[in-house]
C-alpha cells in the first residue's frame, strides 16, 4: 500500500515537473537586448520589405503556374477524347492487332482430291457458323484470308462464289487468323467443335495450329458504312420517345 | 520519500528537454494549472502525515483542480473578469495552509532536545 502511495506521488510529482518546465520555458524571453539605433533598424526594415515584395513576386508566378495547369488540364480532355477514339477504332477492326492467337487452315481432304471428288467453294453458311463459334469463345479479332472481320462484315454466295466483304474465297488453302485473350482454351474448344467436324462433309479440312503464336490481324481496309444510326441530339437526352 | 522528488525531476527534465512551448496566450492556463497542481502535492503529503490519505482523493482531486482552475480561467477570459484570481486565492491560501500544517506536523517529530517554539 505504501509503495503505491510512494508511485501515485511520482507520477504526480512528474507531471508536475512536466508542467513547471513548460511553463518556464513559455515564460523565459529572449535575453537579447535592444542595441540597434533608428537607422540600422529601418535598414532592416527595408531589407524585410524587399523580402516581402520578393515573396509577393513569387507568388504571383507560383499562381500563374497553377492557372496553366488548369488551362493544361482542360486541354487535356482533347488528348483523352484522341485515346477513346483510338480504342473505339481499335474495337471496331480499324486498327492492325497483334497477339497470341490461334491460325486455322481450311484446306481439301487429300483422300478427296486423290479419288476425284469435287471440292466445292466453302459454303457461307459454314464459314459463318465458324466464326459464330470462334466469337462464342471469347475470339477477340479475327480475319480470313487477310480480310479482317468485322461486325458489318457480309459473308455470302455471290454468282457461286463465297465471298467475305466482297473478296472471293475460291483458293485453297483458306487460312484464318483469330486473337483470344486465352488462344490456348480456344484453341482447346476448337478441337472438339462440331463445326469443325461439318467441314469434313465438305470434303473440308480444319487444321489448328498446335502452338498458340503471336498473329498479327490486319485492319479493316474499306470505310465502313453507317447507314441506320444517327447520332441522338442533345435535347432528346437519354429518352426512348 | 525519495522517490516523488526524482520524478519531480525527471519531469522537469523531460520538459526542458522535448523543448516544448506552448502559446503565450495559454500560459496563464498553464499556471493555474501547475498551482493547482502544487497545492494537490502538498495536500497529499500532508493527508500522509496526518494518516488521512486516500489515494481516490488524492488523484481525483489533482486532475480535477487542474481542470476545474482551467476552466475557470477560461471563463474569465471570456466574461472579461479576472476569474483566474479566484482560482490563485483558493490555492495560495490552501498551499499555505497546507505547508504550515506539514511544517508543524515535521517540527512536532523532532526530537525534543531543542524547546519547541512558539506556534506562530
Amino acid at each position: 500500500m505504501n509503495q503505491r502511495k510512494g508511485f501515485v506521488f511520482t507520477i504526480v510529482a512528474t507531471i508536475l515537473g512536466f508542467m513547471l518546465a513548460i511553463q518556464f520555458q513559455t515564460i523565459k524571453e529572449p535575453e537579447i537586448q535592444e542595441t540597434r539605433d533608428t537607422w540600422e533598424i529601418r535598414g532592416e526594415l527595408l531589407n524585410e520589405l524587399q523580402t516581402q515584395s520578393k515573396l509577393v513576386k513569387e507568388i504571383r508566378a507560383l499562381e500563374e503556374s497553377i492557372a496553366d495547369y488548369k488551362t493544361d488540364m482542360t486541354s487535356s480532355k482533347e488528348q483523352v477524347l484522341k485515346e477513346t477514339l483510338e480504342d473505339l477504332k481499335q474495337e471496331a477492326g480499324l486498327t492492325a492487332v497483334k497477339g497470341p492467337g490461334v491460325v486455322l487452315i481450311i484446306k481439301p481432304v487429300p483422300e478427296a482430291i486423290v479419288l476425284g471428288e469435287e471440292v466445292n467453294n466453302i459454303s457461307p453458311e459454314l464459314l459463318k457458323r465458324l466464326i459464330n463459334e470462334l466469337n462464342m469463345y471469347d475470339a477477340e479479332h479475327i480475319s480470313v484470308n487477310g480480310q479482317r472481320v468485322i461486325n458489318t462484315t457480309v459473308i455470302r454466295d455471290i454468282n457461286g462464289q463465297t465471298k467475305i466483304d466482297g473478296y472471293p474465297l475460291t483458293d485453297y488453302p483458306i487460312e484464318i487468323k483469330v486473337i483470344a485473350e486465352d488462344s490456348v482454351k480456344l484453341s482447346d474448344r476448337l478441337k472438339v467443335s462440331e463445326s469443325i467436324e461439318e467441314f469434313f462433309i465438305d470434303n473440308l479440312e480444319v487444321n489448328i495450329s498446335n502452338q498458340p503464336s503471336e498473329v498479327t490481324i490486319p485492319a479493316y481496309k474499306e470505310s465502313i458504312t453507317i447507314r441506320h444510326m444517327e447520332p441522338a441530339l442533345e435535347s432528346e437526352k437519354g429518352g426512348n420517345t | 520519500m525519495w522517490l516523488p522528488i526524482f520524478g519531480l525531476l525527471i519531469g522537469v527534465l523531460l520538459g526542458l528537454l522535448t523543448d516544448l512551448k506552448i502559446p503565450v496566450e495559454y500560459s496563464n492556463y498553464l499556471s493555474i494549472a501547475v498551482l493547482a497542481a502544487l497545492d494537490t502535492l502538498f495536500g497529499g503529503i500532508r493527508a500522509h502525515l496526518q494518516n488521512l490519505y486516500d489515494e481516490r482523493v488524492f488523484v481525483s482531486g489533482f486532475f480535477f483542480n487542474i481542470i476545474l482552475a482551467a476552466s475557470l480561467a477560461f471563463l474569465g477570459v471570456h466574461l472579461g473578469v479576472d476569474l483566474y484570481l479566484a482560482a490563485i486565492f483558493a490555492f495560495g491560501v490552501r498551499l499555505f495552509q497546507n505547508i504550515a500544517v506539514i511544517r508543524r506536523i515535521l517540527l512536532s517529530r523532532q526530537p525534543k532536545n531543542v524547546k519547541k517554539p512558539e506556534k506562530s
